[in-house]
């Protein structure tokens, strides 16, 4: 990789400028990607922790000029340091640089750039001029020289975002800051538009999202994250409770089409959302008699009832969205049918078929072995998958399996197990639905793994199982665990139920080989365009990604709808500036764990009020209840407001 | 309780207390622009700026909560060139109009750029220019006076619950627009917080310098609720209606018709005595030639054809006391249970 000339990020100083071969200092707070686009060399960076350089022909100068333009143009104006200093420092470097600078001028930028960075409300101005007190001490030669030869300096070629650490986390790229600003200042409506920009189920992933963003919430470095989940879960509850309904915006593109979704999930739904927003024809092909896929077929009731998932699935039907129910596509309708009859096919069919543990007795067909998403289907749909057992044994260490065990009470199996071969600090499922599962009285085995299921006249009676140890880590970092020879021992059980992954039924492809699937049976498509090779066939979701987040899945399904507008349009399907700056902040981390705000922390995280878990688990009660005005309004007062700016020069 | 100490002397609040409240409570005084005692801290002047020990940052004292043993300090260097460089920014195309403000003499920006004697200010922006996008027959809003401290936005959402106004645009280019006019009912509640002259009663424009008013306390006579108003007086004419914070059932919150209401109070058309129709036309008569004749009147309906054939209406602009009496007056003194009121109908 090309040498970095100078680097301030983070407030390491690393100062190649005078030096060469071996004493070329390395830089260690940031890795700069080196091309933006494939024919676009990074040569420097300006952003919020500081002034990366790689090409010694960048103007700091200029750079400075466009990245305090952004910065002004991204205040909210809700401060006056930033409103106003931002405004009086891109005017002075504008200035600068048209050859018009005055020699007072740097001391105005220095002191403005130190009060605003003090003082503003929020990291726009915090971080804003960070880079400039950078540029203005390190390469304060430049800047005297531009005001001094009183001649215009070249502009430049540059990229510049705003973005957020959980804005960039949210896979969909919510704009988390706004919407719970909108929360703080009691405007819940508003609030919901922000959301809805992006997402047309803030019921459902107000309740279920793994929330990536909470994991990036810069509020964590001074006590804990803001509740972002749960404050998108009351402005739709709001809403909801005031039986509101919601005004979509349909800005129908110049040209529309008729698009066919596959799978009403997430996915789907989110697709079917984005394309009626822009007019077109949208009808949606669901096997099941009702919309959700695996939020309505795999999540429970007591974390997911069903009317929210439907009335915010209806309200995409109130758009003109046709829901076919009960068809299957593969199978009631060809593929290429609906190629045939439409612009386009969306391809969200999810993941619905368990994997198998590969242990023996496992192709026997024993009554009591049921597959996770079976199981959890069956529950969903009302039924008891097994009646006769009462005494299950879940093995798996994902949400899948959490909410096996959960459900199991609810459907009136007292003697609930689940068997985990790592420990519960390596386990996938969401820590909160752990814990939820402990206060409920699920028995954890954890290092132990399946080895056998024993059977009496065809029906579960135990399942074998071994004592795990954890060894080296493997490639995803997490210790390996190995069996401790001779420490079988038996769980007596007559329901076990594997919920370690989940597959695609493809059989909708059959004899479709120009539609690329992977060896773990994903579709292939385009990452950031969701188009497989054949061009009027998009997929998203589970069954492009592989099991992931119900957010993920929104998010293909909005980036395939603006795909399929832009094919329908004759557009060509080309990466977005804000496409490679996705892959940008993959390598320039927007949150930093380890960064020292300097700000006093210590106001508490609200949280919900639950049911009793003695009394809740035998019911399908939803289990948190949500919060009060009050509570959602102090909970958005606790977001630090976390914008940021980067510009990049090319 | 949590103890911390300010500028140090030791404070003991109750735990959730702001930095701001703590101080005030042992009598330091932290300047402050867009705080509002009835509002929920906005944060958006940075004056109330404080250091705490051991962190970086200095901190708005105002959306601050106090913790158990941290050391604040109100004053200092950089806190005054914060203040400074906020209140300068401020002034940045700010209108030097003072003498025809009707704010001017109780202008918070005034003050505070007085106390930290800013006599000169080396910023320069170029002027947006601004409309007037939020305005109604009786507000009038004054765009460039306008700090955009949002105390008017945050009034409007926090206490009347409308949300009439908002902030539309980013950077120096955003300002505060009346983003849905028509629930706007004209309260005045935005300009009662208003701490400059960004917003003002546009019946009251160029009427009176705020020193030469005297200000009668009294009550609103609109309605039974009994808000308390201040009449704003000068040669004997009502000029405006202001309240002061905190004070009555009304806590400094009047109506439309509480705050703007008033010019009956000198119109020429004004009744001032009782009238008497004589010979076809109205005729001034004292109140114990009309009470008279009043009671003469009722006593002869009520002879000949029995108190039930007299009817009282009484009004919504009475107090509970005073309705009260009228019935017992209708039922008592004249005999008809027929009574009535106007809030009923």
């Amino acid at each position: 990789m090309a040498e970095i000339l100078f680097s301030s990020w983070g407030g390491e100083v690393v100062d190649n400028r005078d030096k060469e071969g071996q004493d070329l200092e390395p830089v260690n707070s940031v890795e700069l990607p080196e091309y933006f686009r494939q024919d676009e060399a990074v040569k420097a960076l300006m952003g919020w922790y500081g002034l990366v350089i790689r090409d010694p022909e960048t103007d700091v100068v200029d750079l400075s000029r466009v990245y305090m333009k952004e910065i002004q143009e991204k205040s909210c104006g809700k401060c006056f340091l930033c409103r106003i200093g931002t405004r009086v420092m891109a005017e002075t470097l504008e200035r600068i640089c048209q050859g018009q600078g005055k020699p007072q001028d740097l001391e105005v930028l220095g002191r403005l750039a130190e009060s605003i960075q003090e003082s503003s409300k929020c990291n726009i101005g915090q971080s804003g001029p960070v880079p400039i007190l950078h540029a203005l001490e390190h390469f304060a030669e430049k800047f005297e020289a531009a005001i001094n030869d009183k001649k215009a300096v070249p502009a430049g070629s540059y990229h510049s975002k705003l973005t957020a650490p959980c804005m960039d986390a949210c896979p969909i790229h919510l704009d988390i800051p706004t919407y719970v600003e909108c929360i703080k200042e009691g405007r819940f409506q508003d609030s919901l538009d922000v959301i809805r920009e992006k997402l047309p189920l803030p019921g459902v992933v107000g309740r279920v999202c793994v929330r990536p963003c909470e994991e990036h919430c810069r509020r964590m470095n001074l006590d804990a994250p803001i509740s972002i989940k749960f404050l998108k879960r009351f402005v739709a509850d709001y809403e909801l409770g005031k039986g509101k309904e919601p005004e979509f915006e349909i800005e129908p593109s110049e040209k529309t089409g008729k698009v066919a979704i596959v799978g009403a999930g997430p996915s789907g739904v989110t697709c079917a959302y984005h394309l009626a927003r822009k007019g077109h024809d949208v009808t949606v092909y669901e096997r099941f008699d009702e919309p959700g896929g695996m939020s309505a077929m795999g999540i429970p009731d007591y974390r997911l009832p069903r009317p929210i998932l439907r009335e915010e699935v209806d309200r995409i039907e109130r758009m003109g969205v046709k829901f076919n129910y009960e068809t299957v596509v593969g199978k009631d309708i060809k593929l290429s049918q609906l190629e045939a009859d439409n612009d386009a096919v969306f391809i969200a069919i999810g993941a619905h078929l368990g994997t198998t543990m590969g242990v023996e007795g496992e192709e026997e067909n024993y009554d009591g072995y049921i597959s996770g998403v079976q199981y959890l289907l069956d529950i969903n749909q009302g039924r008891d998958p097994y009646p006769a057992g009462k005494k299950v044994v879940v093995v798996g260490g994902g949400n899948v399996a959490i909410d096996c065990v959960r459900c199991s009470f609810r459907v009136d199996k007292p003697d609930v197990n689940l068997v985990y071969r790592r420990t519960k600090n390596e386990m996938p499922a969401d820590h909160v639905e752990i814990h939820d599962a402990e206060e409920e009285k699920v028995n954890f085995h954890y290092l132990t793994h399946p080895v056998k299921i024993i059977a009496e006249n065809g029906k579960v009676v135990g399942l074998e199982c071994v004592r795990m140890e954890l060894g080296e880590a493997d490639e995803s970092g997490r210790r390996r665990p190995v069996a401790v020879e001779g420490s079988e021992f038996v769980i007596d059980c007559d329901i076990v139920v594997p919920a370690i992954g989940q597959t695609m039924d493809l059989s909708l492809l059959e004899g479709r080989e120009d539609v690329k699937t992977t060896r773990w049976k994903t579709i292939v498509v385009d990452e950031l365009t969701k188009q497989s090779d054949e061009p009027k066939i998009f997929s998203g979701g589970d069954c492009e990604t592989g099991p992931g987040a119900l957010i993920t899945a929104c998010a293909g399904g909005r980036t395939a709808a603006f795909s399929i507008d832009k094919m329908i349009n004759g557009r060509s399907l080309e990466y977005s500036e804000d496409d490679y700056f996705d892959k940008f902040f993959k390598k320039v981390k927007v949150y930093d764990q380890s960064e020292d705000i300097g700000f006093l922390g210590g106001r508490e995280r609200k949280e919900l009020e639950m049911l009793d878990p003695d009394t809740r688990k035998f019911t399908n009660d939803e289990v948190e209840q949500g919060f009060s005005i009050q509570d959602a309004m102090a909970e958005a007062d606790r977001c630090l407001r976390c914008y940021r700016v980067a510009t990049v020069k090319v | 309780m949590v103890t911390l100490t300010i500028d140090g002397k030791e404070v003991t609040v109750p735990q959730g207390t702001t930095i701001l409240e703590a101080a005030k409570s042992v009598d330091i005084r932290i300047p402050t622009l867009c705080y509002h005692e009835r509002l929920n801290p906005i944060g958006s002047c940075r004056m109330c700026v404080v250091e705490i020990d051991g962190f970086g940052h200095p901190m708005a004292a105002c959306t601050t909560p106090v913790e158990d043993g941290i050391e604040v300090t109100t004053n200092s260097d950089r806190l005054t060139r914060i203040r400074q460089d906020s209140l300068k920014l401020i002034l940045v195309n700010h209108p030097l109009d003072c003498p025809i403000c009707d704010k001017g003499g109780e202008c918070l920006l005034q003050d505070l750029v007085y106390e930290h004697g800013i006599d000169k200010v080396e910023y320069t922006a170029a002027k947006v220019d601004r409309d007037s996008l939020y305005a109604t027959p009786l507000i009038r809003y004054w765009p460039d006076r306008c700090i955009m401290c949002l105390r008017c936005v945050t009034a409007c959402q926090e206490i009347k619950g409308i949300g009439a106004i908002s902030i539309e645009g980013d950077g120096y280019g955003a300002q505060v627009v009346a983003v849905d006019p028509e629930i706007c009912q004209s309260c005045g509640e935005c300009l009662q917080v208003c701490p400059t002259g960004a917003l003002t009663a546009d019946l009251s424009r160029y009427r009176g310098r705020t020193w030469l008013i005297d200000r009668v306390p009294t009550t609103c006579t609109y309605c039974g609720c009994g808000c308390q108003l201040e009449l704003n007086v000068q040669n004997n004419q009502v000029i405006a209606v202001t309240t002061k914070d905190g004070v009555g059932v009304n806590q400094g919150s009047l109506c439309v018709k509480g705050r703007f209401g008033y010019e009956f109070i000198n119109s020429d058309d004004r009744l001032k005595t009782p009238m008497i129709k004589q010979n076809g036309e109205f005729q001034e008569a004292s109140w114990d030639e009309a009470l008279s004749l009043v009671a003469e009147k009722f006593s002869a309906i009520k002879a000949e054809h029995g108190g039930g054939a007299i009817g009282g209406l009484t009004s919504a602009r009475c107090s509970n006391e005073e309705n009260y009496l009228f019935q017992k007056f209708m039922r008592a003194a004249i005999g008809t249970n027929n009574v009535d009121h106007c809030a009923r109908l």
